[in-house]
């Protein structure tokens, strides 16, 4: 080898770039570790345990305040005393010690002998039984012998064994009695701080240490490190990669860390409780976080533990900005399932709660819900599960109700003549309120008013027979039930059906007192019942309701249509299936009328309005709109947003936009009149909306499994069927039922002349009789002026509804009813003697005593024998308070006691049903005879 | 600012890109000592970066440009145009010294003879750390471009192949899925494993040189930077959704429509100059189509071999000739396409949807 090598290139700017790139590299990988081990939520879990070392150090401070001091002196003076005392003590104490470990070092050699023996024992065993199903005696009889021999060992080593082990208790014993008043003392004063002891080793948890930073220093945190991702993995639910499917896994509780911990409902976001620990994570909640985690209810990416990349939605524009400050935060385009925003959170209730009509503890999705089911969404858009009937008035009669003229002003904005309308403005909206859309859509409402007149069969009406008088009118309308469901005056405890004012500016006298007096008259399927009124009532209630005009309205005019519009409009509808010359050919052929009749027609079709009214000629037709039953889950790419940048581009914002504005993502598109978004205006308030909205997004295609879902049971599906009906017919809306208030209670007085509470209808009365009493209602409070109205169910619906009120005071439903109990002369005697002395009849009659008030009145005893349950009957006489609190029916036997101790033995109980039996067959002779109830509808 | 962007944007389009690029393209070609000149080279190079910085200013310009994804692009723009540069210089140099009759560059350089360490070893080390660093510093500053779960429903718009496929996906635009998608791939990977055998004669290999290869170098890179880089960046930067053609500061929109109004050679040929409907039979409605390709490919070859090329024809023979005029008009045939669709609105020359043929 050379010694000297020949330099032909100097190395010195080599090795100044080696340096360089060293250097630089050096500080890249230094960089990386770095920027690799801080991490967002490592901040948080820091923080969090700041917060809780606060918090455990104020604790502390309580802790100490609320220990004895006076006692902890005292035991700490005694203890140093005992101490002294064992001081003194030191030498004999010292011997007693060595003592002690002698013995323990005996007792553990003899354990450890007694131990080896059996070791050897046990195998040679397994070795015996071993050879010995293999036949091989020879073999097998020699480990039997050393078995047998060493048995005798072993049995010794116990003995002995056992007796070290005595010794030694004894020494320890010993040892005790020098220290006994030393421990017993050091026990007392832990127990005076024991909670001091727990919150400090509480603080010890969280506080902050070197020891700690180090293990999770980077490189390091593998071992222990006190930070650490959290993570909950629900193994019932998945998370679909479309390729592949995972089980869903939630890391949210690595920066919420105080989520499902009560006591932290103050602590700052996002350390926080819950605000539903009673329904939401806590284990003995319905929904315990390990079996649901947290993004099935609230969306977003489970598995990111980064404020953006957990794919966080800010409830409106004001926090997107807060937040872009605070966190940095940027929309996830990348996750399609993002974060619902907290407004619309209730829409995940439905992923498992389906097919009920309410779902529970999620008022703004069945706000939603209601609402959708109100304004008639199900008659355009088609929702699997929600089929509905028609929320319109049936045209198929209209000629006989309404001018041409009046329904021509009406489809201008239906809201100009009545605001609390449900029916939604259709035309003359911002994409088709410039002039020529505007003459376009004058035609095509003068072609429906055409249309509807000569497609619709007259009625035979009635003149009022009698002169009404409106003040009397008035007062039939606030008192016998149609608050029940309509607005009228300045009495709006419902909105069920429609306002009835400015009827005298839409309607005829004979019109309407037809329709009071018999509503299917002239809509079979209408809603509205019959209140069974007098040709008096009638005429009265008419004359007031057409006092009101609406004198605005009154003034308009329709507009002026012109011809040529009318041909334009008919020639674009048939243009759409024929070639345009033969639609003019054809056009030419028709006369004026027909062009108004053809272009009536087609709107009619093409704006959908028979999805809420019933029509001559569209009984078959398809609903319009796009079906609506995965809209929640449709991809957002699939909404179009047109030229509306100002709005977030989410689901969430269009679906919001289009029901506040239907007509917005037309703006600034060239399009043709009749290709223009048409869903109408219903005029939602920012909470309506904001509602249906809620229920759109509910609208998901879920895989969730069954086991997951909250899985209705028969009884429950036929409760939800009930739920339905008095949905549909607004039961509601004057009785108490189904944990909801009967909202005309809010406007009556004196809450005696309410209609009936019907919580705990089903145990009360008797299928039979309910189903009867629907169909056909008789009067069981004589006092009340408020009407049962006839609804005229169906044998379905009738059925259904009996059944509705059993399940919800889970009852079976029997049609045959209970077997009248067994009774005797001696008891139908004491109940008439008690029924006498507790002055039943004071209050129970078919005929009140006007001087008492409504609050005192009851329903007539005489019907109990057909209505009642005869074990509800007991129930209620016992305490009528548990039944129905706040009842004015007074409780005669208070605890369970009876004061007549002369009568059945005292016996409170034989007493009630004494009363019972008496009532199964009271009848006093002059009350009037009822119409019998048929017992047994079911073998009808 | 904004109405320089504006006159880009209306300015930019596939012909008028398309073209820029073989003029400067053949410019290079023409004048390699002018144009590879430093102060030359060194303008067309500030012109580029002054240009992505300018654009840089625009906020769409920079999200397209400095998409995660698209970084190596821009990068591959500059290293292209660093070695094709570095090559003509060295070409360009060497030229001058063989017509002084000095021996090339390589051979000089050649001759001189140095340790493998620490002379190369110690360098290419020192290189490996920087290239290391450069690919930690990269990783640390540009997030990886993670996009959506992949759903096989939902396909991205615009959907793109992979940047070294982009060029194929251009000429979707202009050719079958048949040709631009098998037939190209195939004949460009068969071409380039045929040049060697083509041209096989050993003179100028082992130094850069262009005048005594000015043909076949032009041709290769005509093909590498017109066909292949060129319609990569187009892909890349200048194609947005549904594949629509959009200027670098013009914003990318899925509902830009543009009309569709391409026809194809036999309406051209029977509709508008003749004035008579299609014929039925699709062979007879096909045949100018045929007849185009037939003078393209059999008789104007068959003319150059006697004329032109008669020379070139003799030197390397029947069957060498005929490939390498095969190629090379396959490879004319691509731009001549596309100018005929851009001047046109040329569909298809033969077009047979009863077999799905189209050329």
């Amino acid at each position: 080898m050379p010694s000297k090598l020949p330099i032909l290139y100097n190395l010195k700017k080599t090795h100044f770039w080696f340096a360089v790139a060293s250097v630089i590299l050096l500080i890249g990988l230094v960089w990386m570790v770095f920027k690799d081990s801080s991490r967002e939520w490592k901040g948080y879990q820091r923080r969090f345990m700041a917060y809780m070392e606060q918090k455990a150090e104020n604790e502390l401070q309580e802790a100490q305040k609320a220990v004895d001091q006076k006692q902890l002196e005292k035991l700490n003076a005694d203890l140093e005393a005992a101490k002294k005392a064992v001081a003194e003590n030191a030498k004999a104490i010292k011997t007693a010690k060595g003592e002690f470990e002698q013995a323990t070092f005996k007792a553990d050699n003899a354990k450890a002998n007694f131990q080896n023996l059996k070791q050897f024992q046990d195998s040679d065993k397994y070795f015996y039984e071993e050879h010995r199903v293999a036949g091989e005696i020879e073999q097998a009889q020699s480990y039997w012998d050393k078995i047998q021999k060493r048995e005798v060992e072993l049995e010794q080593a116990k003995l002995e064994l056992e007796q070290k082990q005595a010794e030694m208790d004894a020494k320890k014993a010993a040892l005790g009695t020098w220290t006994a008043k030393e421990t017993e003392l050091e026990r007392e004063i832990a127990r005076l701080t024991r909670d001091i002891t727990t919150v400090e080793s509480k603080i010890k948890k969280y506080k902050a240490t070197l020891a700690k930073e180090i293990l999770n220093a980077p490189m390091l945190d593998f071992i222990n490190p006190s930070l650490r991702i959290q993570q909950i993995v629900v193994e019932n639910l998945h998370e679909d990669y479309f390729f592949a499917k995972a089980e869903k896994v939630d890391r949210c509780v690595t920066c919420h860390l105080g989520i499902d911990k009560a006591g932290l409902e103050d602590a700052p976001v996002p350390f926080n409780t819950h605000p539903r620990l009673d329904l939401f994570l806590s284990a003995n909640s319905p929904h315990p976080m390990e079996e649901f985690g947290c993004t099935s209810c609230h969306s977003g990416s489970g598995h990111s533990v980064s404020f953006t990349t957990a794919a966080h939605t800010p409830r409106n524009e004001q926090q997107a900005e807060e937040w872009k400050k605070k966190y940095h935060w940027e929309e996830m385009h990348h996750w399609a399932d993002k974060m619902l925003p907290m407004q619309y959170t209730e829409a995940s209730c439905a992923k498992c709660h389906q097919g009920t009509v309410e779902v529970p503890e999620a008022p703004k999705l069945n706000e939603g819900r209601k609402l959708a089911e109100t304004y008639g969404c199900f008659g355009c858009h088609k929702v699997e599960g929600f089929e509905r009937w028609k929320v319109g008035p049936g045209l198929e009669h209209v000629q006989s109700k309404l001018e041409p003229d009046w329904i021509v002003r009406w489809l201008q904005n239906p809201k100009d003549f009545r605001s609390s309308t449900k029916m939604p403005q259709i035309f003359h909206l911002s994409n088709t309120s410039d002039p020529a859309s505007m003459e376009k859509s004058n035609a095509a409402i003068a072609g429906i008013a055409a249309y509807l007149m000569k497609h619709s069969a007259p009625v035979v009406l009635e003149e009022p027979p009698v002169k009404g008088d409106p003040a009397k009118g008035q007062e039939l309308i606030e008192t016998i039930g149609c608050l029940g469901c309509h607005t009228v005056g300045g009495n709006a405890a419902n909105h069920h059906g429609p306002e009835l004012s400015g009827l005298g500016s839409k309607v005829k006298a004979d019109w309407l007192y037809s329709w009071l007096k018999d509503p299917k008259h002239y809509y079979a399927k209408t809603r509205m019942p019959n209140l069974r009124l007098s040709d008096q009532e009638a005429s009265d209630i008419t004359s007031y309701l057409l006092q009101d005009k609406n004198e605005k309205f009154e003034s308009t005019r329709a507009p002026y249509v012109k011809p040529e519009a009318v041909h334009d409009l008919a020639l674009v509808f048939m243009t759409g299936r024929m070639r345009y010359e033969d639609a003019e050919k054809e056009l030419e052929k028709m006369s004026y009328e027909d062009q108004l009749q053809l272009v009536g027609e087609k709107t009619i079709a093409h704006q959908g309005c028979f999805g809420c009214h019933d029509i001559a000629g569209f009984e078959d037709a398809k609903k319009i709109g796009t079906e609506l039953s995965f809209e929640g889950s449709k991809d957002l790419s699939k909404f179009d947003f047109g030229h509306v940048h100002e709005i977030e581009h989410s689901r969430h914002a269009w679906i919001f936009q289009k029901l506040k504005q239907p007509r917005i993502f037309d703006r600034d598109r060239v399009k043709p009149y009749h290709e223009k978004f048409k869903m109408p205006w219903f005029g939602f308030t920012d909470e309506q909306a904001e509602a249906v909205t809620t229920f759109v997004l509910s609208l998901q295609k879920q895989d969730i499994p069954l086991k997951m879902q909250k899985v209705l049971s028969e009884s429950e599906q036929e409760t939800e069927a009930g739920r339905l009906l008095v949905s549909k017919f607004n039961c509601n809306g004057c009785h108490t039922v189904d944990g909801h208030e009967g909202k005309v209670r809010s406007i009556i007085e004196d809450l005696g002349n309410a209609p009936p509470v019907l919580t705990g209808e089903g145990a009360k009365v008797r299928e039979a009789w309910l189903y009867h009493f629907l169909d056909q209602p008789v009067t069981i409070r004589p006092w009340l002026k408020y009407r049962m109205p006839t609804f005229g169910f169906v044998h379905e619906e009738l059925t259904t509804l009996v059944s509705f009120f059993d399940h919800l005071s889970n009852m079976k439903t029997n049609y045959i009813g209970d077997e009248m109990p067994v009774t005797s002369q001696e008891k139908m005697e004491a109940g008439q003697q008690l029924f006498e002395m507790f002055q039943c009849m004071k209050c129970h009659k078919s005929n009140p005593d006007p001087a008492l008030s409504a609050s005192f009145l009851a329903p007539d005893l005489v019907m109990a024998k057909h209505r009642l349950r005869s074990d509800w009957i007991v129930d209620w006489v016992y305490d009528p308070q548990a039944l129905q609190e706040g009842t004015m029916m007074p409780g005669f036997f208070p605890d369970g006691q009876t004061y007549l101790e002369d009568v059945l033995g005292g016996d409170a109980r034989t007493q009630i049903e004494a009363i019972r039996d008496y009532l199964m067959v009271f009848e006093p002779g002059k009350e009037k005879e009822e119409k019998p109830v048929q017992d047994h509808p079911a073998q009808q | 600012m904004d109405a320089i962007k504006e006159a880009i944007n209306s300015f930019c389009s596939p012909v008028a890109i398309f073209t820029t690029a073989i003029f400067m393209f053949a410019l290079f070609m023409a004048f390699p000592k002018q144009m590879t000149n430093k102060w030359v080279a060194g303008a067309i190079g500030l012109g580029v970066v002054g240009f992505f910085i300018f654009g840089m200013q625009d906020a769409h310009f920079k999200d397209i440009v400095g998409k995660a994804d698209n970084l190596p692009i821009v990068g591959m723009i500059f290293i292209f145009g660093y070695f094709t540069w570095f090559a003509m210089k060295k070409a360009v140099e060497n030229d001058e010294r063989i017509a002084a009759g000095q021996p090339t560059w390589e051979k000089t350089e050649s001759e001189e003879k140095v340790l493998v360490f620490p002379y190369l070893i110690y360098i290419e080390f020192v290189i490996a750390l920087l290239y290391a660093a450069a690919l930690v510093y990269w990783a640390i500053l540009v997030q990886a471009p993670l996009e959506d779960p992949a759903n096989p429903t939902l396909s991205p718009n615009p959907s793109k192949a992979p940047w070294y496929f982009l060029g194929l996906q251009e000429m979707l635009v202009y050719f079958d899925p048949w040709l631009a998608g098998v037939l190209f791939p195939t004949v460009i990977i068969v071409g380039l494993c045929a040049i060697p055998y083509i041209d096989n004669d050993p003179k100028t290999s082992g130094y850069y040189c262009f005048k005594q290869r000015r043909w076949a170098i032009t041709a290769f890179m005509f093909g590498f930077w017109i066909l292949w880089l060129v319609l990569i960046m187009v892909g890349t930067f200048l194609r947005g959704p549904n594949w629509n053609f959009f200027g670098p500061f013009e914003v990318w929109t899925a509902h830009k429509v543009v009309p569709l109004i391409n026809v194809n050679l036999s309406e051209f040929f029977y509709i508008k100059w003749l004035g008579i409907a299609l014929p039925q039979n699709w062979f007879i409605r096909e045949l100018p189509g045929f007849a185009a390709l037939f003078i393209y490919f059999i008789l104007i070859p068959k003319a150059l071999e006697r004329t032109v090329f008669k020379k070139l024809y003799e030197r390397i023979g029947a069957a060498r000739y005929h490939i390498l005029i095969a190629l090379t008009f396959m490879m004319i045939a691509l731009p001549l396409k596309m100018y005929f669709r851009w001047a046109f609105n040329l569909k298809y020359i033969i077009a047979i949807p009863e077999f799905f043929f189209n050329i």
